[in-house]
């Protein structure tokens, strides 16, 4: 106690002030109020900004969204699909790639790291404009090409409702393995080398050190990994499908975001838009706190 | 050589073909980008990829003159610097004072701090939009340069702090004995130590202020001040029915080669940046 009180004292509150209340205050008004604002709205039928909230109507939103909205349905469906395979695959691959990188002794493994990351610095807009081309539709188009090399039929990647969000799935994963790749890269580095020794020592080929020795040993990392890339999937999935396919053909790629933007931006109907947005923070957080509940394990 | 170096030398260049093949699968888009921005409309019909007869340069002059890429990239160069300007003012001494003293409402400045990190901006577009026109902030770069460099300071503050918490205490208490005022040992002392800190985070957010779309687009109707995202993405949806392919492959050039740029002299600093912390002390 006596501590606390000295302790209390020598603070420099003054210039503590000085210091964090400019990006404290500024964070308040344009973050949080606004985050405020969205949770006050989603119980109003707010319809015309310039009128104000409009009525108070309780907890309907939340009612119709899962009652009374079927394009609601569609777009939870399709963020849970690509929420299920596109983290999973992602970290997976970069996993490799660093477990590759950091155990192999290649000289160029610098320049491996640098390209990987790449597509992680480029704009979302470039992204979505040249693999729509990439994706294009006639068997002369670069990516039915390869496949046809390979012997498949050209398939219209982007105007098919049954490929659509798969296409921009595999953008996504493009877009990101090699970002975890770099996040993994340091976690994977500091495992002891000795470890790995030992184990060649009893015969491990690499398949069993990525799985038994890597993965355990750094599973927390794996963890935000994934943890990160879940949020990533909601917000990169709505840029890209906004731009590549305007969240078509029909529905087949409307996700949480894109119905958001449609339901507020379009529709004009903010009161509800704003369930949703409230909705989706939940399911984020829930996600997230469930898949660190997972990977982590205290006292381990 | 042995049987095991000879297992060694097969395995190397195998895992080598592999990342190889990778290293194309990232960078094709990127090439197959530069080949037709050199290509007129008619080859880019003709076949989607192929090499470039001769440079057309003509399609860089539509872009930048008819699509109006030159006026979106001085609005994207200025609202970029005048961002980073504000985000370092509000998150040097913030990170510096969370790294520095334990003081009353530091735990609640970090938990705010987590929770936005969670926040897209599309969850907050609808009422971020009605309080930028109730405070008649709508169209103005200003405005939205204001909004990028708050969007950036939580996740800034943390990458910084962290940074600042690696700088050994004996410098400042050093300075201290000198004399110097807290003011001077953030300015003269904690900002130089932590300048690859303060690069890093320069990059990252510059990068993202460059990129930015969605708050860009709503917060500026007016054409005449669009960033290069939104006229990019107008731009492509435009030429889905006007087919001028030359003029949008060389206008995704433009968006991208400055990151690129950016991305090969700071690479050191963004790739070294990501330390989660690993499982040897």
């Amino acid at each position: 106690m006596l501590m606390r009180t000295r302790k209390l004292k020598t603070l420099p509150y003054g210039f503590i002030c000085i210091c964090v209340l400019p990006a404290v205050i500024g964070v308040s008004i344009f973050t949080l109020y606004p985050l405020a604002q969205s949770l006050i709205m989603s119980f109003f039928n707010t319809t015309n900004l310039a009128l104000g909230l409009g009525d108070f109507i309780g907890i309907d939103n939340y009612v119709r969204m899962f009652t009374a909205d079927n394009h609601f349905r569609t777009a939870l469906f399709n963020t849970l699909r690509l929420m299920a395979v596109v983290p999973v695959v992602t970290v997976f691959l970069s996993l490799v790639f660093a477990f590759a990188l950091t155990q192999s002794k290649l000289k160029e493994k610098g320049f491996y790291r640098v390209v990987f990351f790449f597509p992680s610095i480029l704009s979302l807009v470039v992204i979505a404009a040249v693999w729509s081309a990439l994706l294009g539709p006639t068997s002369r188009d670069p990516f039915n090409r390869l496949i046809g090399f390979f012997g498949a039929d050209s398939v219209m990647w982007l105007g098919d409702g049954r490929f659509a969000l798969w296409a921009i799935a595999i953008v996504m994963i493009w877009q990101a393995v090699g970002y975890y790749m770099v996040l993994l890269m340091s976690s994977v580095d500091s495992i002891n080398k000795e470890i790995y020794e030992a184990a060649e020592l009893d015969g491990a080929t690499g398949v069993t050190k990525l799985f038994r020795i890597t993965m355990p040993l750094i599973k927390d990392q794996i963890g935000i990994c994934y943890v990160l890339a879940i949020s990533g999937t909601m917000a990169i999935s709505f840029t890209l499908a906004f731009i590549m396919t305007s969240f078509g053909p029909g529905t087949s790629t409307l996700v949480l975001l894109g119905h958001i933007f449609n339901t507020g931006f379009r529709a004009a109907a903010f009161g509800y838009a704003m369930a949703i947005v409230v909705f989706s923070i939940v399911l984020a957080l829930t996600l997230s706190v469930i898949s660190r509940k997972l990977s982590y394990k205290p006292g381990e | 050589m042995n049987n095991d170096s000879l297992k060694l030398f097969f395995g190397r260049w195998a895992l080598r073909i592999l990342l190889l093949i990778y290293t194309m699968i990232t960078l094709y888009p990127l090439i197959w980008n530069i080949m037709n921005s050199f290509r007129t409309n008619f080859e880019i019909l003709m076949d989607r990829s192929a090499l470039p007869t001769h440079f057309a340069w003509e399609n860089y002059q539509r872009a930048w003159e008819a699509a109006n890429m030159g006026a979106y990239l001085g609005n994207s160069v200025f609202v970029v610097l005048l961002s980073l300007s504000i985000l370092l003012i509000l998150v040097i001494p913030c990170a510096h004072a969370l790294s520095r003293f334990k003081f009353f409402g530091h735990r609640a400045i970090e938990v705010v701090f987590i929770v936005c990190l969670f926040i897209t901006s599309i969850y907050i577009l609808i009422p971020l939009y009605v309080l930028l026109h109730n405070l008649n902030m709508l169209d103005n770069l200003w405005a939205l340069s204001l909004i990028y460099a708050i969007s950036g300071v939580p996740f800034s503050t943390f990458l910084l702090a962290g940074y600042m918490r690696t700088i050994s205490n004996t410098y400042v208490e050093a300075a201290r004995i000198d004399g110097a005022n807290n003011l001077m040992i953030m300015l003269r002392i904690v900002v130089p130590l932590a300048k690859p800190g303060i690069i890093t985070v320069c990059m990252l957010n510059a990068m993202g202020f460059w990129n930015e779309l969605f708050l860009a687009m709503v917060i500026l109707r007016n054409p005449a001040l669009h960033t290069l995202p939104v006229g990019v993405a107008n731009l492509f949806e435009v030429q889905q029915r006007m087919t001028d392919w030359g003029a949008l492959y060389a206008a995704l050039i433009v968006v991208l080669v400055p990151t690129v740029i950016i991305y090969i002299i700071g690479q050191k600093y963004l790739i070294g940046s990501f330390n989660m912390g690993g499982v040897k002390e």
